[in-house]
């Protein structure tokens, strides 16, 4: 499903739950698909099972997926509300910082305005 | 559970053992790290009911281990001084081990002397070191453990059969909610295994905690100022710091939020934060104040 960096300095715990969300964003794993246990996902990425545990359960406190018990987790259907504030104030400080190595790098507002146009496009926000 | 309790164990004068508390939680893997001769293989030999400690408590749910027969016959031990009886093979060993221990999985050991691709003919005191090892894995695995107590386990084993031995050990946790404690200086792959950190000096339990607990506590950041104002990091509870050019490189032991309000309130050029290896956390914790050991990683 995907692969771990030992060599990172980012926790097993945080780059599972990255992977799973960047999994749910772009759309690989749609609403309702069933993830891997727990067991079974460690198992593959041998991984502590008490780390996946947690992996999924902050997954789950993010709102990104669900757990049925005796059933297994599942992925959520998103809702807006339940977007972390931190979280976002993180991911537009980051937006932020690239635009203005873009602007470094000698990029021009047409050039950094497509770029956004771009990924609304591909998303289909903008039509 | 294992719960160790203000043991103390001196040999012919000497302190091994002061005070120590140790506790593994049910299904968990907690890793013993320390320097050498900080009394690691000393405290798993007392876990196992090998020594008997001088004074305090060691007990596996509840009951004491030392001459504990029942609890012995559902732990699994590998030393880091292996023994195996001279003229036997492996083939051999594994019918003394299904005598000893009642939970033998025939089966399992059929499937892992294929998968080591071990020879089941030659004799295990003419193994390799490496191979011993693996071989030693292998009827402990098979006696179904469900403590499982490891000292360096993969010192000496090539990577492919870590991986292998890791897999194994994961699997046991995941489906029979095995209880791992191990020791080993490899802390990079014990970071990837471990959910529980143990750190020893001097025969002292320094630090106990869960492991993402103790890594959300302590972190490396780089900072830069325009011009750095009095008392910037007032507050931070600095572990070491040092200038390269205008930038401060900082160690501190504190909350990511903490930090991060304090850094930026004086609005900076540069900052980064970055968590701290299990390594990193390892020498700041032991090796701090020792300016020979900080020039050398530093």
């Amino acid at each position: 499903m995907f692969q771990l960096d030992l060599k990172s300095r980012t926790s097993i715990y945080e780059q599972i739950v990255d992977n799973i969300k960047e999994l749910i964003l772009s759309g690989v794993l749609r609403a309702e698909d069933k993830l891997p246990s727990v067991r079974e996902l460690s198992k593959t990425l041998t991984v502590n099972p008490n780390t996946t545990q947690k992996a999924y359960r902050e997954l789950e406190y993010q709102g990104f997926v669900y757990t049925v018990s005796g059933l297994g987790t599942f992925v959520a259907e998103r809702v807006a509300e339940k977007i972390d504030p931190k979280r976002l104030e993180e991911l537009k400080e980051e937006a932020g910082r690239l635009v203005r190595e873009l602007l470094f790098l000698g990029l021009g507002e047409r050039e950094i305005r497509a770029l956004f146009e771009d990924v609304l496009l591909e998303r289909g926000v903008l039509s | 559970m294992i719960k160790v309790e203000g043991v103390n164990k001196k040999f012919d004068g000497f302190q091994a053992l002061q005070d120590l508390d140790l506790n593994v939680k049910k299904g968990s893997i907690y890793g013993l790290v320390g320097t050498n001769g900080a009394g690691k293989t000393t405290i798993i030999k007392h876990v196992t009911g090998v020594l008997l400690q001088d004074t305090g408590t060691i007990e596996i749910e509840g009951e004491p281990v030392y001459e504990n027969i029942g609890i012995k016959s559902r732990m699994g031990y590998i030393p880091d001084d292996l023994f195996f009886f001279s003229p036997y093979n492996i083939r051999e060993s594994s019918r003394f081990f299904k005598s000893v221990y009642p939970n033998w999985n025939e089966e399992r050991y059929e499937q892992m002397v294929k998968r080591f691709d071990l020879s089941e003919k030659g004799k295990l005191s003419k193994f390799s070191k490496g191979m011993q090892k693996q071989a030693a894995f292998i009827l402990t695995m098979s006696s179904m453990p469900e403590y499982l107590i490891l000292d360096e386990p993969i010192d000496g084993l090539d990577p492919i059969i870590r991986k292998l031995v890791w897999k194994y050990v994961i699997e046991d946790v995941a489906e029979r909610d095995m209880t791992v404690l191990v020791s080993s200086h490899n802390l990079r792959e014990m970071e990837g295994i471990c959910d529980s950190i143990g750190i020893l000096s001097k025969g002292r339990m320094m630090i106990e905690r869960d492991l993402d607990e103790l890594k959300s506590d302590i972190h490396k950041i780089q900072v830069a100022f325009e011009s750095k104002p009095d008392g910037a990091y007032q507050g931070l509870n600095v572990l070491h710091q040092e200038n390269r050019g205008t930038v401060d490189l900082l160690i501190v032991r504190n909350k990511r939020e903490v930090v991060e309000d304090i850094i930026k309130k004086n609005k900076p050029l540069v900052f980064d934060l970055l968590p701290l290896s299990l390594e990193e956390i390892f020498i700041y914790e032991l090796g701090g104040g020792d300016s020979e050991i900080e020039s050398i990683i530093f």
